[in-house]
């Protein structure tokens, strides 16, 4: 059963094209620290076309969070921007792109986006 | 807020505020200090000699990011007979520095111990009112052999600041000291260096290569001379036209804010000291406003907030797919999400502003490159507007708030709590919709559909979108219309009930052209009427309403951003005089506070006071009070771009005299505008 780590970074690759990313084009290093071990997954955009791999090579933007952290930001438990803030997630390189493909996590999964209005039912 | 007295210096998010001394000593009530990134980095800098507290002779602003003190030692009563100078200059840009000097003028030498007190309790902006108490992080204060460090740690959050001087002082805990011999008429400089630090773990600086300008002095006074020689020239007869508006380029300049990691953009920042940070709402009008003398604050600002359209629903941060967002902030309390601000997307105006601003800049510029850059963004803000907005099915845009801890009641420009009123002065329950969104919606469709005609090669959603807004203008008209007023609702209740009272909201309706052509006169004497007009500005509130209280932040005060976008909508409709009336009140107002005009003032009547009366907590200078003279200049010389070219049509009260604008930038290249005072403001009372 992979982690939710895993099946975020594999549906992207799967996905090809994010629309929200159409603007950027960059290649952006995730690597996620436990203890000596370090998992890498190097994300390249070129202007919304995706493709994600394992390698550990060089990058525009290299993000460091904990896999526990990661896996919450890619299932919408944690927010990308206040992890970055907080000092739990750090990036080195160009900070856009990080910025930019924050947009794609989820939101959080209780979100239940506007309150519709009837008549009667509050 | 900060009392008169207290002296601002800044550049970008980093700003000083203190006493006419140089010192800071923060208090709830007078929250003195260093901040950067929505965080105090000073609490404490306070300069003794011999123990004594220094007394400030003068001071200057020389720039926005340095000031200059002249200081000597004891208490008023005594100091004529000082024989000592001291003259700290201090300067803001990246880091805080600042420079001592003390002349001896005895005939004797002295031996003097200099010491500064500094501490720092790195309070969020947000706590900087409240007696700071229970920080959940560690403050610390460590001397190192040529620096001092006070920090705060919670779990990864770090902050510090790191002081050193050029002349090596004695550091403790609690500050630093120098032992001096001055002979007769000697002098002692030293130069201090003040670094607020956001470290992360690997301890890299959050803000690491993001830096438009050069931060040295010399590079600020630069990057400002460039600012002021790009922007157009203005000359007046009525001297103080011209001094306005200088004030303003240059505050405007001040004002301008990179945010982190959207590679070093500026667009304009809300207001000092305590909104240096991006707005959805206030940099979209602001930008609104100057467009005709920056315009390159609109393309990035443009770009800064499609960057952050909303993706996805947040109720805590209530973001929806969409939506433009309200306010960021980049301290403890964003970080914890202890506060929304992450950013925060609770306005409901600032999505379809957006579109208003897109159309307005290109017309200018222009640039339909940029136009079709921000097609999917556009078409992304029409769902939001069409789908997520319309809580009630109804057709117009309603808010009720999410985020129902720390969220805004109200998501409209008029976010105090009690804004939003019925004619008997009750407050109306959730979901609500206030008038000038459901123009600025109007607007944005109209316009929307010009660029999908012209720039995104689609008819068919342009047809669309001129359905909708034709539909949206005939159903507002129907149902909030107030008919034994003669003027528009501010709000609606979920039961479609308006919310009766008379506000200056019905000038932005004006702007927005969703005024029915049969109903723009009575809407136009009511803007310059008695009820709303004091001879200044537009009251928020009308006189007469229950709620009305001349100082009641958005019930009766007058907001200068809010006059200048009335004036703009009297003209639009052709009522050039009337507009030329309330540009005239608000650029005479101007004058009583030295060309920078506060966020809001009393609603007394003019002649009552004499004088505007500045609300007692008004933000200064405020990005779009800096903007209104510049729309008020627009809108008195009636430019407007028109097919390529920028047509003038002035409407001047005589006493403004002449007027001229040279150099004004657009797809023409860059063109003047003269105008002469003909009109008198005496007959049109009449």
């Amino acid at each position: 059963m992979p982690d939710a780590t895993t099946r975020f970074f594999e549906e992207l690759d799967r996905q090809g094209y994010e629309p929200l990313l159409a603007k950027i084009s960059g290649a952006l290093r995730f690597d996620l620290h436990e203890g000596p071990q370090t998992t890498h997954w190097l994300v390249r955009i070129d202007r919304g076309e995706i493709r994600v791999s394992q390698e550990d090579m060089e990058a525009d933007t290299v993000v460091g969070t904990s896999p526990e952290l990661f896996d919450d930001l890619v299932t919408g438990r944690e927010n990308g921007l206040s992890a970055l803030l907080r000092g739990d997630m750090t990036v080195t390189g160009d900070a856009r792109l990080v910025v930019q493909v924050e947009r794609i996590f989820p939101g959080p999964p209780h979100a239940q986006g506007p309150h519709r209005y009837r008549k009667g039912v509050r | 807020m900060a009392p008169s007295h207290t002296v601002r210096i800044l550049d970008g998010n980093t700003f000083v505020v203190c006493e006419a001394t140089g010192d800071i000593e923060a208090t709830p009530t007078e929250p003195t200090g260093l901040f950067s990134l929505d965080t105090r980095f000073l609490s404490k800098w306070v300069l003794t000699v011999n123990g004594e507290r220094l007394n400030a002779l003068s001071y200057d602003d020389l720039q926005y990011f340095e000031s200059r003190f002249f200081l000597v030692p004891g208490l008023a009563t005594h100091y004529v007979d000082a024989k000592l100078s001291i003259i700290r200059e201090r300067a803001v840009g990246g880091s805080f520095r600042e420079s001592i000097t003390i002349l001896n003028h005895d005939e004797k030498a002295v031996d003097l111990e200099i010491r500064m007190d500094a501490a720092c309790d790195f309070a969020d902006l947000f706590e900087v009112k409240d007696e700071i108490l229970n920080k959940k992080g560690e403050i610390y204060s460590e001397v190192e052999p040529d620096r001092l460090r006070l920090g705060y740690r919670r779990g990864n959050f770090k902050r510090e600041t790191v002081i050193s001087s050029s002349v090596p002082p004695r550091y403790d805990r609690n500050g630093f000291g120098y032992t001096v011999h001055l002979e007769p008429n000697e002098q002692w400089d030293t130069a201090i260096d003040v670094q607020t630090l956001a470290v992360g773990p690997g301890g890299r600086d959050l803000r690491m290569g993001l830096r438009v300008h050069g931060t040295e002095r010399l590079a600020l006074q630069h990057d400002l001379e460039d600012w002021i020689a790009k922007a157009p020239k203005v000359n007046s007869e009525h001297g103080q036209v011209a001094a306005t508006y200088r004030k303003c380029i240059v505050d405007l300049a001040a004002l301008r804010f990179s945010p982190l990691s959207l590679g070093g953009q500026t667009l304009p920042a809300a207001g000092l000291p305590w909104f240096m940070t991006m707005f959805g709402r206030d940099s979209i009008l602001t930008c609104l406003q100057t467009l005709p003398f920056t315009p390159e604050l609109s393309a990035t600002t443009l770009r800064i907030l499609a960057a952050l359209q909303g993706t996805r629903f947040d109720d805590f941060r209530e973001e929806d797919p969409g939506r433009i967002l309200h306010e960021m902030r980049y301290g403890e309390s964003a970080a914890f999400e202890e506060q929304p601000h992450s950013p925060y997307y609770g306005a409901v105006d600032s999505t379809p502003l957006f579109v208003v601003l897109l159309d307005e800049y290109e017309q200018w510029s222009g640039d339909g490159a940029l136009v079709k850059e921000l097609e999917q963004e556009c078409r992304r803000a029409f769902t939001w507007i069409d789908d997520y907005a319309d809580l009630i099915g109804s057709g117009y845009i309603w808010y009720e708030r999410r985020n129902t801890d720390t969220g805004l009641e109200n998501q409209c420009w008029k976010d105090s709590w009690d804004s939003i009123s019925y004619r008997d002065g009750t407050l109306p329950p959730f979901p609500r919709a206030t008038c000038e969104v459901q123009g600025y919606a109007y607007d944005a469709k109209v316009r929307g559909a010009r660029l999908a005609r012209e720039f995104w090669g689609d008819p068919a959603f342009a047809d669309q979108l001129e359905r909708e807004a034709a539909a949206l203008k005939e159903r507002f008209n129907r149902d909030w219309w107030v008919a034994d007023g003669g003027y528009y609702a501010l709000a609606l209740d979920p039961e479609g009930r308006q919310c009766d009272v008379l506000s200056s909201n019905i000038g932005h309706l004006m702007w927005s052209g969703i005024v029915d052509d049969d109903r723009a006169e009575q809407i136009a004497h009511h803007l310059v009427g008695p009820r709303l007009f004091t001879g200044w500005g537009v009251r928020t509130l009308a006189e007469g309403e229950v709620r009305y209280n001349p100082i009641g932040y958005h019930n009766g005060a007058v907001w200068p951003f809010d006059t200048s976008f009335c004036a703009w909508g009297l003209r639009r409709y052709g009522f050039a005089d009337e507009a030329a009336v309330i540009a005239n009140g608000i650029l005479d107002a101007a004058r009583y506070f030295d060309g920078r005009l506060p966020e809001a003032f009393g609603g007394y009547p003019r002649e009552q006071t004499k004088f505007p009366v500045e609300y007692p907590t008004a933000c200064s200078p405020q990005a779009w009070s800096t903007g209104a003279p510049l729309l008020l200049l627009r809108t008195m010389l009636g430019l407007e771009p028109h097919d390529g070219h920028l047509a003038v049509e002035p409407r001047l009260p005589v006493g403004m005299g002449r007027i001229e604008v040279l150099d004004i930038p657009g797809r023409w290249g860059r063109v003047d505008a003269f105008a002469r005072g003909r009109l008198d403001l005496h007959q049109l009372g009449d």
